[in-house]
């Protein structure tokens, strides 16, 4: 893999992560994150969303008139939110069930409506999925970890295993999921600032 | 008028495309939806048909229906109640439905059980519950509750109806508590605690649940609400 995929990967997880750097997609990061089960199975379904519309509308970037690309984009999106709900829906029924309205609010995200008029109705195709890919991720990734912060401090368990007595029952409900994202946007800025200034002086 | 024309047959593409390769995917899916749907609905029977106390089926396993075919010998459909063109029963108060058909077992010490499916309006949307009656001397008697149905509830808070220890605060409830009415703690303005949570559910038809669904009232009251109607409905059917 060359180095420039790699960075267009790593952007998403970390240095541009969609969640806790660039806060998009606050209202499924916000209500699927229950606990980390449901964080994962949103963040997948989204990163399946995002890579699959960015190829498409990678492909279909010449083809389509500046003035219709937006519901053109909406179009491809919606399509493709629609098959994701269709497959859990036959093989992941519980999942299926638990997020229920939140997969087809996934068109609404606006990480994937910003990916495609940001990076793959200007880039190739290799490039698009690399960016999906890396976006997607880097969303399950801040999923999952909202998630298991608030089911271990609001259950005592992570991934239904349980680990402690601390039950705060708060962490669950809506303060809880503001609360803990505060917190783990306030740590990876703070990480990222400390970062930038070590390259500074080390230069 | 050539743009136009250009941008109206682009956007035509486009949604052709995109509507055939959906309908392919739903032709792949349709099967396995299907059966998700019918495995979720036979897990629910088998559920509800435990006794509460002990855990053991009130049916023999060779009983249970494993199949669609299976379950279609257990349906039951009253004279007394006319389903009409929507096959639902709408309950006196029009805020629950019924729907046809229902399922009669006969449990192995010979009384009747009768499994039946019913919603009301929760959040976001219906929730759907499935619940089990078994006749005794003095009527109906709550048995077990299975919610099928809730994906249109808030993840976090009205969604928590999923939980199974959270579903089994609603039964077994005796003819007396159902007579009554059943109610969420909240709307009778009280708090049971302990033992109280059992009496005053079986006795008053109070299910306590205030301590474990905090701020999500709608949902349980949805549920509680479609059992009154499901008990309504076996009352008007004479279910014996």
């Amino acid at each position: 893999m060359s180095e420039s995929k790699l960075k267009l990967l790593s952007n998403g997880l970390f240095k541009q992560n969609p969640a806790f750097i660039q806060v998009l997609g606050m209202c499924p990061t916000l209500a699927t994150t229950t606990s980390a089960e449901n964080g994962l199975g949103m963040g997948l379904a989204t990163t399946a969303v995002l890579a699959m519309s960015n190829i498409t509308i990678s492909v279909v970037r010449k083809f389509i008139p500046d003035k219709i690309r937006i519901p053109s984009y909406i179009v491809i999106i919606a399509s493709f939110v629609t098959m994701i709900d269709m497959l859990m829906h036959g093989f992941v029924y519980d999942l299926w069930k638990t997020l229920g309205l939140f997969i087809p609010l996934i068109v609404v995200n606006c990480i994937i409506l910003g990916r495609a008029e940001a990076f793959a109705s200007k880039n190739g195709v290799i490039d698009s999925l690399f960016d999906g890919l890396g976006m997607g991720l880097g969303f399950t990734g801040a999923l999952v970890l909202l998630g298991s912060v608030r089911e271990f401090l609001g259950n005592g368990s992570v991934f239904g295993v349980h680990l402690s007595e601390v039950k705060m029952f708060a962490m669950i409900l809506p303060p809880g999921a503001f609360i803990a994202l505060g917190m783990l946007a306030a740590l990876f800025n703070y990480i990222g600032i400390r970062r930038s200034k070590t390259s500074k002086e080390s230069k | 008028m050539r743009e136009y024309l250009k941008t109206g047959i682009t956007l035509m593409i486009i949604t052709v495309i995109a509507a055939l390769l959906l309908s392919v995917v739903y032709s792949i899916v349709r099967e396995p939806i299907a059966n998700a749907e019918l495995g979720a609905k036979l897990k629910a029977i088998r559920d509800v048909l435990e006794d509460p106390s002990t855990r053991r089926p009130l049916v023999q396993d060779g009983k249970i229906p494993q199949t669609a075919v299976e379950l279609a010998t257990f349906e039951w459909s009253p004279e007394a109640i006319d389903f009409g063109e929507g096959k639902v029963y709408v309950s006196d108060d029009g805020r629950s439905k019924v729907e046809s058909p229902a399922y009669k077992f006969v449990a192995d010490d010979g009384r009747n059980i009768y499994i039946v499916i019913g919603s009301s309006v929760g959040y976001g949307g219906d929730v759907k519950t499935m619940a089990a009656f078994v006749v005794t001397e003095s009527g109906p008697e709550l048995n077990g509750i299975r919610v099928l149905e809730y994906s249109q509830e808030t993840p976090g808070l009205g969604a928590n109806i999923a939980s199974i220890d959270i579903q089994n605060r609603f039964f077994p409830v005796a003819t007396e508590g159902l007579n009554k009415g059943l109610k969420v703690n909240q709307d009778a303005n009280v708090t049971p605690t302990g033992d109280e949570i059992a009496l005053r559910r079986e006795v008053d038809g109070i299910i306590t649940v205030s301590d474990v669904m905090t701020g999500a009232t709608i949902t349980p009251r949805a549920v509680a609400f479609s059992i009154n109607a499901m008990y309504q409905f076996l009352k008007k059917a004479g279910a014996n």
